[in-house]
């Protein structure tokens, strides 16, 4: 249409022929310098050679192997695929060159072909002496020295020099400071998940001290709602979910896990001991309460009660799964393709996966028992109800000490002098035992419990499963990690502590890499590493692989510590730069990935939900973190429509009061019927490990802003909020609700806009009382009995339109 | 370094993106454009030769209906009834809830007559489908790789056992668009709801791909799609009000800020508030004339029945949606398979017969893929008794029955056979990548090529596997 809709078309042309200049999606057109094998040649290869030249030996064709360099560079009767200085004399050129049919590589057959410009490539390469890397990621990380910038002024630290070295390169210049409002709104979203209350943003305002910027970050990272904001990215990591997943999807007790997961962002715990309680928690000496609770991570993935279900079958699926989460999450590799054959891309065989398959079979589980706790299962009370059970279990014991005497026949201990105890008494005491006991175990039932970790004593043998099928076990192996990834550290057991200790060990290549750029895809939607669950070599090269090393190093030397690396992203220039966009740089860098301004995008499907629940005042910020998880509005039967004939679970049962409005990270995660809104917002059902959401913009999506029973009733109580702190004064009003829901006041002609739509509206109500009666009966947040009907009704009308605006659901 | 052919494939993916009724946002866009198409294969967007079917509807019997006492007859096994079953065909073979049980031969209780110009067997349950024996192909060699209902059914719509990867239906709505600007392009109806096995959103999950191409159910009970209705208390004239005040900002916003995404979320409001007329008009069949009822038989009148959802799979069809899922449910018969296939076959079979002569009065059928399927068949064995008036079938993977009909597909043929004792396929085996890769092919696609990298990884349909089933075409 119109004005818009070209624009729109503008754009999008920009964002084609960024493709074609973005060649290796990291945002450097090629240049004729010396080209880099691990950015413009690996993928090349990888792409149209390793299937059949690569890592799988079973699939490799005429013994050649061009994944490593001993292969690619290897002589075999005169002829060498790469002959370093002479591409005309190289077997590779011949061939993708080649015409015949019977020659050319790749063979047209496998449907791939080079383009004219790869093929330049590798000559180039070639001639300027075919110098050969590792792939990148599997290298550790080494600090790089911080490039020097023409413009050293506007770098606040050393992530801007990195960046900005990067834009002088491409003639660019970062976007000027966002305003102060937009800066506080945009740190409390990133940190917190929760939108600043307006007196917040005053005194940010009125704060003139220097340093003003860090104390706000300080406040926030020290929020209990940071862990909570943390947890959702983790959550999704970690697949955790309240429901089994397969079949009739029956209710788990995770959530203590869920609350481990926030009390540990909370307490900045360092993210090595974060991994080495969820891998190994269990099995350390002298393990605590809090590290056995980290390794219910383990015991996250879905599971089967299916009636007929193979154990052994679902044994081994349990087990490949840990091993692929174990791997998305620490290692951003894709182990799974090794589950069959050896890695098409990528070194990891089969043999390593099922070594790797062989930390994580050992639990002794029945693997498909129906029940709210499957075994091993722990205890997790609080020290209050830890001190109670206590105080219970010696009540009763005692009691029972006393009945036991009581019972005792006189002169059966010839020391003590004893006298029968009267029928009557033993009978009361008998009674007494029994409410003791009775008391000890109504109390303990209440106390949560959680499916945790851990291991058979002996060891149970593993094989390699042919192609994957739990009825063909081929070799016996023992635990072990992918070889390029670097050794285990010695120690007594091969067992999953010694594989944490590995995963967190400060030389491993992959594990502060892959964290990083989960956090930096956080902040600015895109991580360094666009693919953020891939590094292998069908990853994309990261766009700043030297700010990538430079942070990961820095994680790692700062002792593995969260807050220090979000400190330092946020506290960047590179961070505080305006999110405008200009039509040349949409079309130069459509994703931002140059970070030529700040990261604008849509809120995930959580945030949206707490975000209208906190402009409405709906959601209690003083309410202590973690407990059961809460079910708040749904359409009325939409579990059953889903649910197994006799299923339990197949009633939702509506939570009460405060509960309807707990922060979004403690809503029931039911796989097979993941809360609506969440879906529509691109949340995924957790079944198996997911690094990142992608964000999609769909009709379904302004379905629940606009009708869905949380965003209705959201919408009445900020009208109400808002009446009730200006009353009289609808203008005032209005720049309050302008101020609560985007930290701004309106505009003049947002104000005109608004005035105009509640001016119709009242009239509209007015004529209609029953209807303003029905509109303000959505939801069950009480209302002022001297309330008037249609003055709210209209008033929740314009709510409801604020609530919709792109800039309430959107980080600008 | 894109070639030219890439750009203009690419051009091609954004027109396709404009007509979608879900489109994707531009930052979805951009990050499907520059990030996650495969290097080596042609982008979605268009099929890649004439394409026989524009559509299909699946109807997806959900629990296994038992293909002994529906299409594959075997003498033998009424013979054999009660008798062990031989070890040489089930040694070793995987079974489910008979697990560790003796193995017996199990016979129908049922008459079976032979149709059409292919003769095909079929039982006096389905007397309806018998008329039609002409219209449809009869393939009795389908086979699957999961024997529990959930990776069975997530096998047959993803092609793999393991949950993650996109249905049929998204598949399609990523390859091929939409062809409807006030629908989705992948629609899906549930019937039988309350009864037999449950059912997971995941069956109409994108997966991987964006999720602007999961599929969107329609509800036959409250609102037809979530949230789709205005609460109560907002007239339409009221909504259309705050959607142009909404519109009114964002529009300054966009001309502020210059975000893209402005610029479709303002479209896609819009969408909706389109589709808050289309839906409801799409699910009122009130004006559907008494012939269609006649047609679809009077169970069709009752929302949420499968013979209404059959009725709106058609008015779908007429709209061009892409892809329409219905599942019906209960088909697990372990036990008192006859009662339980009695009723099943009463909801099912004249709705089913319907549908086909209904599309295919109204020229739809040439160009509409209809598919009958459950995600596997039955035992020959017994379960829980060899009486013949309550027995009962375990899962069976190796051979089971399904029916298709237009869109390219033969009329009128019968593809596959099994052994006397109807446990394995002896003839034309149609494993489900095959049958995938035929569906697609019929849709244009070359099944190797619709490809989508996720996690470094190009991956199909069909997984690594699926030959197109020629014996199957036209």
């Amino acid at each position: 249409m119109n004005k818009e809709g070209a624009k729109f078309m503008i754009l999008i042309t920009g964002a084609l022929l960024a493709s074609v200049t973005l060649s290796d999606g990291a945002g450097s057109p090629a240049k004729p310098a010396p080209l880099d094998f691990n950015r413009d040649i690996r993928p090349i290869l990888s792409d149209n050679c390793f299937a059949c030249h690569g890592p799988d030996e079973k699939a490799r064709k005429a013994k050649l192997r061009l994944d490593v360099k001993e292969g690619a560079f290897a002589v075999t009767d005169g002829k060498s695929p790469i002959v370093p200085g002479r591409s005309s004399a190289s077997e590779l050129i011949r061939r993708v060159t080649n015409t015949d049919p019977d020659e050319i590589m790749p063979p047209p057959k496998s449907g791939k072909k080079l383009t004219p410009e790869q093929i330049g490539r590798l000559r180039q390469w070639i001639d300027q002496g075919a110098s050969w890397q590792g792939h990148w990621a599997f290298q550790p990380p080494v600090r790089p020295a911080t490039p020097a910038v023409r413009n050293g002024k506007w770098a606040r630290n050393p992530i801007d020099s990195f960046v900005l070295a990067k834009l002088e390169q491409e003639k660019l210049s970062p976007q000027a400071e966002a305003d102060a409002r937009t800066l506080i709104r945009r740190l409390s979203l990133d940190l917190i998940g929760l939108p600043p209350t307006p007196e917040e943003v005053d005194e940010f305002l009125a704060d003139q001290k220097a340093g003003a910027d860090g104390r706000l970050v300080d406040r926030l990272l020290a929020s209990k709602h940071f862990g909570e904001r943390m947890a959702q990215m983790w959550l999704d990591v970690a697949r955790f979910a309240d429901s089994d997943g397969y079949h009739d999807d029956t209710t788990r007790m995770m959530w203590p896990y869920r609350d481990y997961v926030i009390n540990s962002f909370n307490a900045n715990k360092p993210f090595d001991q974060f991994t080495i309680e969820q891998i190994a928690g269990d099995l350390l000496p002298n393990a605590t309460l809090e590290q056995k609770v980290g390794s219910a991570f383990h015991r996250n993935g879905p599971t089967s009660s299916e009636g007929g279900a193979d154990a052994k079958e679902y044994a081994a699926r349990y087990a490949v799964d840990r091993v692929n989460t174990t791997a998305t999450a620490w290692l951003g590799v894709t182990l799974q393709c090794a589950e069959c054959h050896d890695h098409k891309y990528d070194p990891f065989t089969t043999r390593e996966f099922y070594q790797m398959f062989a930390f994580f079979n050992q639990v002794p589980e029945n693997p498909i028992e129906r029940t709210l706790h499957v075994a091993p299962v722990i205890a997790t009370p609080t020290p209050t109800q830890e001190a109670k059970l206590g105080e219970l279990k010696r009540e009763a014991a005692a009691l029972e000490q006393e009945l036991k005497a009581a019972l005792e026949k006189p002169g059966a201990k010839p020391d003590v002098v004893q006298k029968e105890t009267p029928a009557a008494d033993v009978a009361e005491l008998k009674k007494k035992v029994a409410a003791a006991k009775k008391a000890r175990d109504d109390f303990e039932k209440t106390i949560p419990r959680l499916r945790v970790m851990a291991d058979v004593p002996t060891p149970r043998p593993t094989y390699i499963l042919v192609r994957g099928d739990y009825r063909s076990p081929g070799e016996t192996v023992t635990p072990g990690v992918p070889a390029v990834l670097g050794k285990m550290p010695d120690s007594p057991k091969t067992d999953r502590v010694a594989l944490a200790k590995w995963l967190t060990q400060p030389q491993h290549p992959l594990t502060a890499r892959v964290t990083v750029n989960r956090l930096w895809q956080m902040i600015y939607g895109v991580g360094l590493v666009r693919t953020s669950e891939e590094f292998g070599a069908q990853g994309e090269r990261p766009s700043h692989p030297e700010l990538l090393d430079w942070l990961a190093v820095e994680f790692v030397e700062s002792g593995w510590n969260v807050k220090h690396m979000l400190k330092l992203i946020v506290s960047s220039a590179t961070y505080r730069q305006s999110s405008r966009m200009n039509p040349k740089l949409l079309a130069l860098d459509p994703e931002n990935r140059l970070l030529a301004r700040g990261a604008r995008f849509r809120l995930p499907a959580e945030m949206v939900r707490d975000n209208a629940l906190a402009v409405a005042s709906l959601f209690d910020r003083s309410r202590a973190v973690g407990g059961p998880s809460v079910k708040p509005y749904q359409p009325g039967d939409l579990w059953r429509e889903f649910s197994y004939g006799d299923s339990a679970d197949k009633a939702y049962v509506r939570s009460k009061g405060a509960d309807l409005y707990r922060r979004s990270i403690y809503t029931f995660w039911k796989r097979s019927v993941l809360y609506p809104s969440y879906a529509m917002f691109d949340a995924p059902n957790r079944e198996v490990c997911t690094a990142r959401r992608p964000v999609t913009n769909t009709p379904l999506q302004a379905y629940v802003l606009l009708n869905d029973e949380t965003f209705v009733e959201a919408a009445r109580v900020m009208a109400q909020r808002v009446i009730t702190e200006r009353p009289g004064d609808f203008d005032g009003q209005l720049q309050r609700a302008f101020q609560i829901a985007l930290a701004r006041p309106p505009s003049a002609p947002e104000m005109q806009a608004m005035q105009n739509l509640h001016r119709e509206m009242l009239a509209e109500y007015r004529r209609r009382p029953e209807a303003a009666k029905k509109l303000l009966g959505v939801g069950e947040a009480p209302m002022p009995a001297t309330a008037d009907p249609a003055g709210l009704a209209a008033w929740t009308c314009v709510a409801n339109a604020i609530l919709n605006f792109d800039e309430t659901i959107t980080k600008e | 370094m894109n070639p030219p052919s890439d750009f203009q494939r690419q051009l091609t993916r954004r027109a396709f993106l404009g007509r979608s009724a879900l489109g994707l946002g531009a930052l979805g866009l951009s990050s499907l454009l520059n990030g996650n198409l495969p290097a080596a294969s042609g982008p979605p967007g268009r099929p890649q030769y004439a394409p026989k079917a524009k559509r299909i509807i699946f109807l997806f019997m959900s629990g296994g209906p038992s293909q002994l006492d529906l299409f594959d007859p075997k003498p033998k096994l009424n013979e054999l009834n009660g008798q062990p079953m031989p070890d040489s065909l089930v040694k070793n073979e995987r079974v489910a809830q008979l697990q560790g049980k003796q193995l017996k031969c199990m016979g129908t209780r049922y008459q079976f007559a032979r149709y059409g110009q292919s003769g095909v067997d079929i039982s006096e349950l389905l007397p309806w489908t018998a008329k039609m024996a002409d219209d449809i192909t009869v393939i009795r060699s389908m086979q699957t790789e999961a024997i529990n209902h959930d990776p069975a059914v997530t096998f047959m719509q993803t092609g793999s056992a393991q949950p993650g990867r996109p249905v049929m239906g998204s598949w399609l709505s990523y390859g091929l668009g939409s062809n409807n600007r006030d629908l989705p392009a992948f629609v899906v109806l549930v019937s039988g709801i309350g009864t037999g096995q449950n059912l997971h959103t995941r069956y109409w999950g994108s997966g991987f791909l964006p999720t602007v191409h999961q599929g969107v159910q329609f509800r036959s009970k409250g609102d037809p799609v979530l949230f789709v209705s205005n609460p109560p208390g907002m007239s339409p004239e009221v909504r259309r009000r705050v959607l142009d005040s909404v519109r009114d900002v964002n529009q300054r916003k966009l001309d502020v800020v210059g975000d893209p995404e402005i610029a479709t979320r303002i479209e896609q409001y819009e969408m909706a508030y389109r589709m808050q007329t289309s839906v409801p008009e799409l699910m009122d069949t009130s004006k559907e004339p008494a012939s269609v009822f006649d047609l679809y038989g009077q169970d069709a009148k009752t929302p949420g029945t499968f013979a209404a959802n059959c009725l709106l799979a058609r008015r779908l069809a007429e709209r061009d949606v892409r892809f329409i899922q219905l599942y019906h449910r209960d088909w697990d018969h372990h036990d008192q398979l006859p009662k339980g296939i009695t009723t099943q076959c009463r909801q099912v079979d004249q709705a089913g017969f319907a549908l086909v002569q209904d599309l295919k009065q109204r020229g739809l059928l040439d160009d509409t893929i209809v598919i009958w399927s459950g995600e596997f068949g039955r035992t020959p064995m017994s379960q829980s008794n060899t009486a013949y008036d309550t027995y009962g079938r375990d899962h069976h993977m190796k051979a089971f029955t399904a029916w298709v009909a237009g869109g390219g597909f033969k009329a009128g043929a019968l593809i596959g056979a099994t052994d006397d004792l109807g446990y394995a396929v002896t003839k034309d085996p149609v494993p489900v990548h095959h049958f995938h890769a035929t569906v697609l092919h019929l849709m244009g696609i070359e099944h190797t090529k619709l490809v989508y990298r996720s996690q470094g990884r190009d991956f199909r349909l069909t997984d690594v596997h699926g030959n197109v089933v020629r014996a199957l075409l036209t």
